[in-house]
Formats: C-alpha cells, structure tokens, sequence
C-alpha cells in the first residue's frame, strides 16, 4: 500500500506541475516544448493510473497494451495536431 | 465490463483528437477562449479525482483481505470526492451559463461544454457503480475469495479518471 | 407449441405477410413511376404511393413485432398469456383501422381526408410517415397500450428473462416515443426535431432491442446454446445500441436550423453505430458454430443468418457510409439516403420477423418444421429477396453518387429534375430487381402451401 500511496502523492505533483506549467512559459520556456512537457507529464500520469490502479500490469498478453496504446496514440496525435502550427 | 471500458475510451480518444485538430485550424479563438477557464477549479478537480481513484485502489486492497466493512468506507470516501467533483464542475458551468457562454458560442465552448459534461456523466454513473458495489460489500456480498464485482466498478471508475487526467491538460492548459 | 395461448400470434403473422405483399407491390408502382412519371396517374400519384409504400412496412412490422411478442413472451414467462382475448380483439382493431387508413389513401384526397378526420382538432398529419388520421393514431396507441398490459401482466406473473424483459422494454419505448407524433410545433425546426423522436428512436433505438431479444429468442431455440452466454451478448448489444443510438440521433440535426454542435455529436456517435450492429453478426454466426443440436428448421437458422450479415450492411455499412457531417453535407436526402433505407429495413427488421415466423409458424400449425421441400422453396425466396435486395441498394446507390456528382459537386450542376433523367437506367435496373424480389416473395408465401413429409413435433 506504500507504493500507492506514494504514487498518489506523486500524481498531485504531478498535477500541481501541469497547473503551474504556464510558470515555466514564463521562465522562457518555448511554446513547442511546453506542449511537449505537459504531454509528457500527462502520459506518466495515465500510465500510472492505468498500469497500478487499474492493476493491468498483472495481465499478460496483448490485453494488457490496449489502454496504454490508447493513451500514447491519442497524445501523440494531439502533440501532433499542437505542432501542426506553432504558436 | 472491459468491452464498455474500450469502447467509452474510443469514444473520448475521437473527441480529443477532434478537438486538437479543430484547434490547429483555429488557434487564435481556441487560446482566447481557453483564457475564460478557471484552470485552478479543473486543477483541483484533477487532484479530487486522482485522490477517489487512490481511494478505491486502497478498498480493492482491503477486500483482497476480506475486510469488507473498510472496503466500503474506501469506497464511500471516493464517492465524497467524485461528488465534491460533480459540485465544482457545476459551479464551473453555471458561472459560465451567468456568462452566456453555451455550446453554440464557439467551437471551444462546444468542446469544453460538450465534454464536460459528457464526462459529468460518467462521474455519475461511476458514483452509481461505486455506490452498488460499496452497498454490496457492506452487506458481506464479496469476500477475500470473490470480489470480481468490486474489481469491475473499480476498473471503471479508473477509467473515468484516466479520461479526465487527458481533458485537464488539453482544455484548460495546453496552448 | 408450449402453451395454448400463444397461437394468437398466428393471425398477426398472417396479416404481415398479407400487408407486406400489398407493400412490394406499391413498391413496384413507385419504382416505375420514377421512370414512367404518369403511370397511374391520376388515380395513384407518387406521393400517394410513397406514403402507402412506407405506412404499410410500417404497419405490417408491427404486426409481427406484436405477434412475436405474444408468442415470445409467454414461453419465456413460462405461462400463459394474461388474456388471449384481448389479444385477438386488438388484432381485429388494428388489422381494420390500418385497413380504412389505407383506403382512405387511397379513395379519399390527402386534405379532405384530414378534414373528414378531425385534423382541426390536433393537427398530427401531413408529415413523412406520420401520416396517419388522427384516429388511427389514438387506434395505435391503444392497440399498444392494450398489448403492453397483456404482456406486462403475463411477465409479472412469470419467470423473467433477459429476453422478455429487453423485449418488453422495446415494446414499452416504442408506445411511449411514439407519443412525440401528436406534438406537432408550428416552429418547422422544432417539429423536426420532435419529428425524429418517434423514427430515429423507434429504428435505431428501441426497435433494436427488440429485434435483439427476438434473435437471441430464436438462436437460443435453435443452436440450444446456454442461456448464460446468449444473455450476456444480448445485454452487450443492446447497451451499445443505446448509447450509440441515442445520441446518434445528432445526425440528423445536421442542417435543419438546429445548434451547429449536433455535427460533432451526430458524427462521433452514429459512426459508432456500426458497433452492436456487427456484434449481432458476430452473435449469431458464433451461437450457430456452438450449436449443440441440430435443430431441424434449416431455413430459420438461414433467416437468422441472413439477419445478422444484412442489418450490418445496411444498417451499419450503408449508414455510416452517409453519416459524417461533412459527406453528409453532399448526400443529404439523395437517394443514397434511399439506398440504406431499403437494405437497413430489409436487413434489420423485416428479415427478423420473417425470422420470427419461419421458426414460430410450423410449430404452431404442429410440427417442428416444415417439410424439406417447403424448407428448400423458403430458402430459394431468402435468396431470392436478399440478392434483389442487395442489387436494388447497389443501383440506388450508383444513381445517388451520380445524382449527387451531376446536381451538387458538378462544375456547372443540373437542376433536380435534369440529374433525374440522367440516372433513369439506374432506375430501370432497380425496378427489375424489385420484379425479382416480388418473385421471391410469391415463393415465400408458396412455401406455407407445400406439404410433403414433415419433421414430427418436438
């Protein structure tokens, strides 16, 4: 239950880091890798949520690849769409 | 209950896609309206969430021991966030109906309207399932051997949260 | 047979058979009068035709939803109907209320028939397929509401299933949406809207669920597959019927002065619509390959089938093929809308009732099924109907891609009646294969005449 917990906790941060994202824009970060790192950091948040709290890392196969597929499809596409035309 | 959980992602995973590239084609309207959000509300409701999915993680855990009477406080602890999230989100709609915004505004607000309470309605049918299986267990229907329902409604409620933990970012923060 | 009462299906079957015929055959005048313009004319105009064409499919598939509901739900119940007699009174309501609509059609002009019937009063008539008077609508209504008592009554009493209770549930949204037909908003918009709560609910909506408890009825008796897994699939298909359906119903808001965002909503979920209809195919291709008997009605498991393959290509494939906003923008009311309405009904609805009867009709005439050579005629009209079938999709849809090429995509695009003319072979071959189908028909209804050994009663 320890390792829950911490990776709760390691969710708000994560979450705290996606609100304050607009902070690091600030700090002179580019648009472009700002997407990226928000992407990013989205993707770790949902492969927590689906690999531990979904417990898919139990099943075996290729059951188990089709929520994460998901997951990095639907952010790839968008980072591709974002990317599409810089702002 | 996987079939449903495919195919409620399919269904979101075309939306986001729709809405990322219907912005490429608009960028401008999309970042001036994104600016009218409250993006501390959708951070919050992100954290309410994540904290109910780590909730329901601890009661799956519980009735893995047979403890079926803490496997329902887990659980009923979960539903309390999933409905301060159903609260703040209303809050949010509302404030936006004082404003006049409606789906018909711009193809934002459709998008951040449209599926926010798309989602708003999952959270309610994922209370439901919780509130079923958190019933169950406290009457002693699952055990340390049998708890396949327990498991199921936990797997949805995931999935709720794992569609929010993509629309935070991409409505309210990506720019 | 299991329990007396449900013989009353018998005479509902029977009247769809005989309204069905008299619908291919307005099929036929229609279909030559989009060539031969005066064909009849004045004594049955188009409009008439059409409007008698498309009520009588309508009426004829609810007598054989009603009549597979009360043979259906007393064996599923396991007892008998609540009252046989309210049954076969509501069956000789209906048969001649629908009756006298028709003939008032057909003798009385449109508008002095709305005034005859009280139109003043509630003005309900005058729209596409709801065209019925007045009292034939209040007729339907009470017909339906005399039925759902009957079979509620009978299901409270009995064992429930998954199956009565999905078919009961059908049956029960079918009457209420149906009440969205007496409102009738002056606000065009809002009538439309309103409009499409009784047809795109009643065909992509609850229809659905009870043409899955009606295949899962029938597959369980013939493929003698568990209950268990059969329920299971049926709960799958019908919550992704519901949930794709009724939202779905977005795709028809699209350019009728209704919010913009009906575009993304309709899209998204009618594309998704597909889904339960391919999971029909898939359920009853599967019960089949797991069968634990061999039942001896070959043709009912062939009509089974066949309604698995056909409601996914016509309702699925045809659909989704017109269904995205922006190809919708192009083929919007062509005669690619023409197209997926005849193979989605054939496909979808009459060939589970035709399902429904093929199974249901020998065991209430005593037998188990028919004799192998009825059986063989039976099986020449399924192939017979489903190949004209495919072909008169096939040529509507040749003549709806041309007829949208020539009058909206073209550099100088015709006017409507122009773009008619050039796609008159189309229709020509479409007539033909109508020909073909109502050769397939007369065989179908040939097949209920043919003796010979029969299978004994199981």
């Amino acid at each position: 239950m320890k390792g829950a917990t911490f990776l709760w906790l390691l969710l708000l941060a994560l979450t705290a880091l996606t609100m304050q994202s607009a902070a690091l824009a600030a700090a002179g970060l580019s648009a472009g890798m700002l997407v990226m790192l928000v992407l990013v950091v989205t993707l770790a948040k949902g492969y927590i949520v689906i690999d531990h709290f979904m417990a898919l890392h139990q099943v075996n196969g290729a059951w188990r690849w089709i929520v994460p597929g998901w997951l990095l499809l639907v952010l790839g596409l968008i980072g591709y769409a974002f990317n599409l035309n810089p702002t | 209950m996987w079939f449903f959980i495919f195919a409620e992602l399919l269904v979101f995973g075309i939306f986001f896609l729709a809405y990322a590239f219907a912005r490429a084609r608009n960028v401008e309207l999309f970042n001036a309206s994104q600016l009218q959000l409250d993006r501390l509300s959708g951070a919050i409701n992100t954290a309410l969430l994540v904290t109910s999915s780590y909730f329901v993680v601890r009661a799956v855990e519980r009735i893995h021991h047979g403890a079926a009477r803490a496997c329902a406080y887990w659980l009923a602890a979960a539903m309390a966030c999933g409905g301060a999230f159903l609260l703040l989100k209303l809050g949010e709609l509302g404030a936006k109906m004082e404003a006049d915004i409606s789906m018909s505004t711009n193809t934002f607000f459709m998008f951040y309207i449209g599926l926010g309470f798309f989602h708003f309605m999952h959270v309610v049918l994922g209370m439901v399932i919780l509130g079923a299986v958190a019933l169950k267990a406290w009457r002693g229907g699952y055990s340390a051997a049998e708890h396949t329902g327990v498991e199921t409604g936990a797997s949805y409620w995931h999935m709720v949260d794992l569609v929010w933990i993509v629309l935070f970012p991409l409505i309210y923060v990506l720019r | 047979m299991k329990y007396q009462s449900q013989a009353v299906a018998k005479p509902y079957f029977i009247a769809a058979i005989g309204l069905f015929v008299g619908q291919i055959v307005f099929g036929l005048i229609m279909g030559l009068q989009y060539v031969v313009g005066d064909f009849l004319f004045p004594a049955i105009p188009f409009n008439v035709a059409r409007m008698v064409h498309t009520n009588l499919l309508i009426v004829w598939l609810l007598f054989g939803f009603m009549g597979a509901a009360y043979y259906l739900i007393p064996e599923e119940s396991e007892r008998e109907l609540y009252s046989p007699k309210l049954a076969m009174l509501m069956f000789w309501i209906f048969l001649i209320a629908g009756a006298l609509t028709i003939l008032g059609y057909l003798f009385v002009p449109y508008a002095k028939l709305a005034e005859m019937t009280g139109n003043d009063l509630l003005a309900t008539m005058g729209r596409e397929f709801l065209e019925q008077p007045l009292p034939t609508k209040v007729g339907i209504v009470i017909v339906a509401l005399a039925m759902l008592f009957n079979l509620s009554m009978t299901v409270l009493r009995g064992r429930k299933t998954a199956i009565n209770l999905v078919m009961l549930l059908g049956l029960w949204g079918l009457a209420i949406f149906f009440l969205f037909s007496f409102y009738n908003p002056a606000n065009l918009v809002k009538d439309k809207f309103y409009w499409w709560w009784v047809v795109h609910l009643w065909v992509e909506g609850v229809w659905e669920l009870i043409m899955g408890a009606m295949l899962a009825f029938v597959l369980i008796k013939v493929t003698g597959v568990d209950r268990e897994v059969i329920e299971k699939w049926l709960y799958v298909i019908i919550a992704m019927a519901l949930i794709t359906g009724l939202i779905g119903m977005g795709h028809h808001y699209y350019w009728i002065g209704t919010p913009s965002y009906w575009q993304w909503w309709g899209s998204v979920f009618s594309a998704l619509e597909p889904i339960p209809f391919f999971m029909m195919t898939l359920f009853a291709f599967n019960m089949v390959n797991r069968r634990r008997r061999e039942h001896p009605n070959k043709a009912a498991v062939l009509w089974a089938l066949g309604t698995g393959v056909m409601a996914f290509l016509g309702a699925g494939v045809w659909g989704f093929l017109h269904t995205l906003a922006p190809v919708n923008f192009y083929t919007h009311g062509s005669q690619i809308t023409a197209a997926h309405g005849h193979m989605a009904f054939y496909g979808a609805y009459v060939m589970v009732v035709i399902t429904m009867i093929s199974y249901t009709m020998p065991l209430m005439r005593g037998r188990a099924a028919n004799s192998k050579t009825a059986q063989v005629v039976e099986m020449w009209s399924f192939w017979l109907m489903t190949v004209a079938m495919v072909f008169i999709t096939l040529f509507l849809t040749a003549a709806g891609v041309l007829q949208i090429w020539l009058q909206r995509i073209a550099a100088e695009p015709m006017g409507f009646m122009a773009a008619q003319d050039q796609v008159a072979l189309f229709y020509w071959m479409r007539e033909i294969s109508g020909l073909v189908f109502f050769v397939g028909l007369v065989l179908y209804i040939t097949s209920f005449f043919i003796k010979g050994k029969e299978a004994p009663a199981g």
